[in-house]
């Protein structure tokens, strides 16, 4: 396992290297932020020297260079718009951005297991129907129309809850259910899927017939085996909820991550951009490892080599 | 099995701890309730967040309608949009480069110190001296301030300024505490701002809020209107309307006109509007090759195009046609070429036909979509306008950022659709666009006339004479049509009816004119 592990975490290395080169390339692709910093009337002098001032006229490996070095010390350049530390800014994010992923984690999952243990004993019901015909259709909708629906509804119409910020308990329960919907159909349609493998298999016949009681079936030996799969499958949702925090934070202006990027993709302030992907960029690998420890840990036929 | 359940055991004790962090992270900004008569909270939502609280280095109109609660400039527009002094007592010309200025006594910053000519020569002397800062273009004419006395100071420039009135009543030009920063630092001044305006700061959170409350000892008497002020952001617009809907928000900023209706609709909200800085306009290639070059062809284009039409489909009334881009309210503006506008599709033809396109010609129109108030929409009514005149236009949508480099890169075609505002409210920065040198490989319009009246009234201090130079050049435009004026737009702010507000021609959310019904 120590072997493993290790193994694992210097993997990171040349990814987080490839993420730098992607990432800064991409940027500079982009093209110059300083003519969207000056006022629609400054001159191409004005434009030139500020450029210059801003180390933007160097080559590009010169540049990524430069970047990279900083990048070693923990330093991720300067914000252009708020003149101020580009790495602290998105730690100072995080919290927020977390805080939303967990709530819509702890949703999705709440509401997924009994659906999908449902829809999976129940097959071919009208009532599994409807359960993987509502799991189809959540995974459809687009964060960002579903969450202007709920507040048109929760908020605007019948006036329950808070249409955006961040506050109380109210105030993350909109932005959370909307984050928690996609993930949640995900997680019912592979829990019901699996469980109906495992149903469909011998040892459940064989138990059913020595004439245990259904429920006990489903849940001591059924539902037990498709753990493994829910908790990998869990595990790297996370990741992907992250991603789904840039849309759901802008709907409902939470102050986390993922308005932040987006603010910072809007007026080309390149070292937000870059900080902001590499921290999102480490919590998915970070997730990613998680998920294989998990597996590791909880199928004993998988080898630690 | 037993591993697996205190796996699981594991992971919901780590979900329970996060979840409890969460609720003390929440109390630190709980308050954002509903409104009531009693409510001594004014909350205004933002599109787009302060971006910092450098004066000097942000270049951002809605960054300034917040600071300028907090700071005060040396003079100020009054609502006839003319100067007049704020934080100056008296002020004399001494020479053409030279103005002498004394300061209001009594005038002290947020911590208690008092405002000197020492704050002030700070203040200019950084922003015109360092060129890594957004508004130092803005401010390098200055070439020195000397200190007389404590209150007395002299405003050198490098030479004649005419529009140093101009430059001192905008953003960029908040006197900033020489004390204060030198002893506590940079990082703290922008961590904690203070100024010498009605309004002092508590507390920002990036991308979420800025609040502030009445400064007891500001210079004018303290305003108490309001105990709380907050400034909240949110940049999606349905959800900004929806706040304002239920009661969240007092004010919203840029409703777009799809939500008007249900603003007004809405039972204890309504619009409020007002005409903005900012026109919108086509830049036309007046370089060789383009049929646009010929200045028949400018003028037909111009003439097939209905202003009004416009305002009225695409603005729904918000907005005024116009054949100038100095507005009523900026120095220097030709008011005949206001609220008005040529049109005559007969006229047009008989223009194109002699100009050599009787069956008109394809034309490429860069439009940006989503920066300006129904950007998208002018776009494709202009180019279905033109049709009249058999002028096919292809309209090339371009993300914000692409446009600026596009423009930039002088890779432009026939025609380009902006809307520039003016800060300084001085009609010689708006005619500055037609200067021939400046925009060699953008546009490539020249006329020698024009430079010759720029670089008259860009040295002249007698200020009717510049005003009438300034307007000349607007006349000669209008007859040239480098630039094809559409129309002003206006800025729309959803209003709850406890708050009594006016909107500003310059955007500024000024709290101390904002009262409670």
């Amino acid at each position: 396992m120590g072997l493993f592990l290790l193994k694992r975490l210097a993997q990171i290395i040349p990814v987080l290297l490839i993420i730098s080169f992607i990432v800064f390339a991409l940027v500079f692709i982009a093209g110059n932020p300083v003519a969207l910093m000056l006022p629609d009337d400054a001159s191409q002098e004005d434009i030139a020297q500020l450029t210059a001032s801003l180390g933007l006229d160097k080559p590009f490996i010169v540049q990524y260079g430069h970047y990279l070095l900083n990048l070693v010390q923990g330093d991720f350049g300067e914000s252009f718009r708020y003149s101020t530390s580009a790495l602290p800014l998105v730690l100072e994010r995080l919290p927020a951005t977390l805080e939303l992923a967990i709530a819509a984690m702890i949703i999705a999952v709440t509401v997924a297991i009994p659906l999908g243990i449902w829809s999976a004993t129940q097959q071919n019901t009208p009532l599994d129907l409807l359960a993987s015909g509502g799991a189809v259709l959540g995974k459809a909708m687009p964060n960002f129309w579903l969450g202007i629906m709920l507040i048109l509804l929760f908020s605007v119409t019948l006036g329950w809850l808070p249409v955006s910020g961040r506050g109380t308990f109210a105030h993350l329960l909109l932005p959370a259910i909307t984050l928690a919907t996609g993930i949640a159909a995900e997680i019912t349609r592979l829990l019901r899927s699996n469980m109906i493998e495992i149903l469909n298999q011998d040892y459940i016949r064989t138990a059913k017939s020595k004439g245990i009681r259904n429920l006990f079936v489903v849940y001591k030996h059924a539902f037990r085996n498709s753990l493994i799969p829910l908790i990998t499958i869990t595990a790297l949702q996370t990741s992907t909820v992250v991603g789904g925090t840039l849309i759901t934070e802008t709907v409902f202006s939470w102050p986390g991550l993922g308005q932040l990027l987006i603010q910072a993709v809007n007026t080309r302030d390149m070292a937000i951009v870059q900080a902001c992907v590499f921290v999102i960029a480490i919590l998915v690998i970070l997730m990613n490892l998680l998920a294989d420890i998990l597996y590791r840990l909880l199928d004993p036929r998988i080898k630690y080599d | 099995m037993k591993k697996i359940s205190a796996l699981l055991l594991g992971v919901s004790v780590c979900l329970a701890a996060c979840g409890g962090e969460t609720e003390d992270v929440q109390s630190l900004d709980e308050g954002a309730a509903s409104i009531d008569e009693e409510n001594r909270t004014l909350t205004i939502a933002l599109g787009t967040d302060v971006v910092s609280f450098d004066i000097h280095d942000h270049n951002n109109t809605s960054t300034e309608a917040v600071h300028d609660n907090m700071f005060n400039y040396l003079f100020k527009r009054d609502s006839q949009n003319e100067i007049q002094p704020e934080l100056v007592d008296t002020y004399e010309h001494i020479d053409d480069v030279t103005v002498e200025m004394t300061l209001k006594e009594g005038v002290t910053f947020h911590n208690g110190d008092p405002l000197t000519s020492e704050d002030v020569k700070f203040t200019l002397e950084r922003v015109a001296n360092d060129d890594t800062l957004q508004e130092y273009p803005n401010y390098r004419q200055i070439k020195e301030v000397d200190i007389v006395d404590d209150l007395t100071f002299r405003v050198i420039t490098h030479e004649e300024e005419p529009s140093l009135f101009h430059r001192l009543s905008r953003l960029g030009s908040s006197i900033l505490p020489k004390t204060y920063i030198e002893e506590e630092g940079w990082d703290h001044f922008l961590a904690n701002p203070i100024g010498t305006g009605p309004y002092q700061f508590e507390e920002w959170v990036r991308d979420s809020q800025v609040v502030m409350t009445p400064y007891t000892e500001y210079f004018e008497g303290e305003v108490d209107e309001w105990d709380e002020v907050i400034f909240r952001v949110i940049p999606e617009n349905s959800t900004r309307v929806s706040e304002l809907l239920t009661g969240g928000v007092d004010i919203a900023v840029n409703v777009p006109p799809a939500d008007w209706d249900r603003v007004n609709g809405n039972a204890g909200t309504s619009m409020a509007s007002e005409t903005s800085n900012r026109t919108m306009m086509l830049i036309l290639r007046a370089t060789e090759g383009f049929p646009t070059a010929d200045v028949r062809v400018r003028q037909a284009l111009n003439l097939a195009i209905n202003n009004e039409a416009i305002t009225e489909n695409a603005l729904r009334g918000g907005g005024v046609p116009t054949r100038t881009r100095v507005a009523p309210g900026n120095f220097g503006a030709e008011e005949s070429l206001y609220d008005s506008y040529d049109y005559d599709v007969e006229q047009a033809q008989a223009l194109m036909d002699e100009a050599g396109y009787p069956d008109g010609f394809e034309m490429t129109l860069h439009s940006p979509r989503g920066r300006y108030l129904q950007d998208a929409e002018i776009a494709e009514l202009v180019g279905g306008m033109l049709k009249a005149i058999n002028v096919e236009v292809t309209v090339e949508f371009m993300e914000w950022s692409n446009f600026v480099e596009m423009r930039q890169a002088g890779t432009n075609k026939d025609a380009y659709l902006i809307g520039l505002g003016n800060s300084m409210f001085d009609g010689a920065y708006a005619v500055d666009w037609y200067r021939g040198d400046r925009f060699v490989g953008e546009t490539d319009y020249q006329n020698e006339e024009i430079d010759a009246l720029l670089d008259a009234s860009a040295i002249n201090m007698d200020d009717a004479e510049r005003a009438e130079q300034i307007q000349e050049i607007q006349r000669i435009a209008n007859e040239e049509q480098p630039h094809i004026m559409l129309h002003q737009e206006t800025v729309n702010y959803g209003v709850n009816d406890r708050v009594n507000f006016s909107p500003a021609m310059d955007e500024m959310i000024y709290v101390p004119s904002i009262s409670k019904n």
